[in-house]
């Protein structure tokens, strides 16, 4: 959105964003973990997967979700990884069984409910669709966006069950675009828990508050399915490149250069997607951006 | 402005477990194979935004987008760390 905002303004023609990472060979999340000294630090709750934890642990009481809902992202994602050849799980797949056996990392996470810890990079370049025509590659047009930051201590959270910024900056972006909820052929979402990806789709209104549990059941969001996420395994499954993770994806299976996992007859879809929604957020479910992007 | 940006380039590095990589390093091969993605001249890039970013590992320098520039031999008119 940083890079829309100066190409918008003039200041720039091609904007350059990257993300790199040695997170998992080096002690950079250690140094950060240890670091954090907050009033919540000596009670035993620190980082964001007990944040999330908390977030999680609360919606399970108030609209019913948990690891009967989790296990369908966790295994569907895995799926997918197990047709990406870059996916660090490429070669693992995950059963309902391994979704159950997974320790615990903070309760109600399991390690299967969190994103990995990867060592890696991943960049994108934005510019004019005018100068898009001229290039190389199909044109993968930002048909809609929009940010929302319901920014608040965690702790004090109002939002942790939702609607969190998903829910406004859903409804920019799909105005923006000039569609319906309808008209998005699959969705790229930012995962660091498996329950940021179920709270995300029900902020957005792909179901209602609750009803994640009954909609991601029967393989909704794996091959095959009627409504693909994160078709790369994702961060929980792909690797963390934060939200650089679904936007490249989104972009590729746009280009519908995907292989095994490409989106249309490939994978048992009547036509290749045209109109992907991609997410991203921040701290603990405390900033939401939404990007919706089509093959023009 | 629907419809008036687009993403044109996708860099990708190895990933997974790679000891002895910096995070810069990642940064830079990633904005590299992007450029070259793209195939964009990359002088025309003018802009460079890092993604909001983890402390640096010891021994290893914070990755700022001014530092990206100068390895990749850019000269943007706009740095700036964090998107979203």
């Amino acid at each position: 959105m940083h890079a829309v905002g100066v190409l918008e303004a003039g200041f720039c023609r091609a904007v350059l964003i990257t993300y790199g990472h040695s997170a998992r060979s080096s002690d950079s999340l250690l140094k950060m973990l240890t670091s954090m000294n907050a009033d919540e630090a000596v009670f035993g709750h620190f980082g964001a997967a007990a944040g999330y934890a908390l977030a999680a642990r609360r919606a399970m009481h108030e609209f019913g979700t948990g690891p009967e809902t989790w296990k369908h992202i966790a295994i569907s994602q895995r799926k997918w990884a197990n047709l990406n050849p870059q996916a660090v799980t490429f070669c693992e797949p995950m059963t309902e069984e391994d979704y159950f056996n997974s320790p615990w990392v903070v309760e109600p996470f399991r390690r299967a409910d969190n994103c990995l810890i990867t060592d890696g990079g991943r960049a994108i370049i934005v510019t004019t669709v005018e100068r898009a025509r001229n290039l190389r590659h199909p044109v993968v047009s930002i048909m809609g966006m929009g940010m929302h930051n319901p920014s608040a201590e965690v702790t004090m959270a109002t939002h942790l069950t939702g609607p969190t910024g998903a829910k406004v900056a859903g409804e920019q972006a799909l105005r923006m675009a000039g569609i319906t909820i309808e008209e998005i052929d699959a969705c790229e979402i930012y995962d660091c828990f498996t329950y940021t990806v179920e709270i995300t789709l029900q902020d957005y209104g792909f179901f209602r508050r609750g009803e994640g549990r009954d909609w991601f059941s029967e393989g909704t969001i794996a091959p095959g399915g009627r409504l693909p996420v994160n078709t790369s395994g994702g961060l929980l499954s792909e690797a963390y490149q934060m939200g650089l993770t679904p936007l490249s994806e989104a972009v590729m299976q746009l280009r519908r250069c995907c292989g095994m996992r490409q989106l249309g007859p490939e994978t048992g879809m009547k036509k290749y997607p045209e109109i992907i929604l991609c997410s991203d957020n921040g701290g603990i479910l405390q900033t939401h951006a939404c990007y919706v992007l089509r093959r023009m | 402005m629907k419809d008036k940006y687009a993403i044109v380039g996708v860099g990708y590095t190895p990933q997974g477990k790679l000891p002895g990589r910096s995070s810069l390093s990642f940064h830079l091969e990633a904005g590299v194979n992007a450029i070259q993605d793209a195939g964009i001249d990359p002088k025309e890039v003018d802009g460079i935004i890092c993604y909001r970013h983890f402390p640096p590992a010891s021994g290893e320098k914070d990755v700022t987008p001014y530092l990206v520039a100068q390895h990749l031999g850019l000269k943007p008119t706009y740095l700036a760390q964090d998107a979203n």
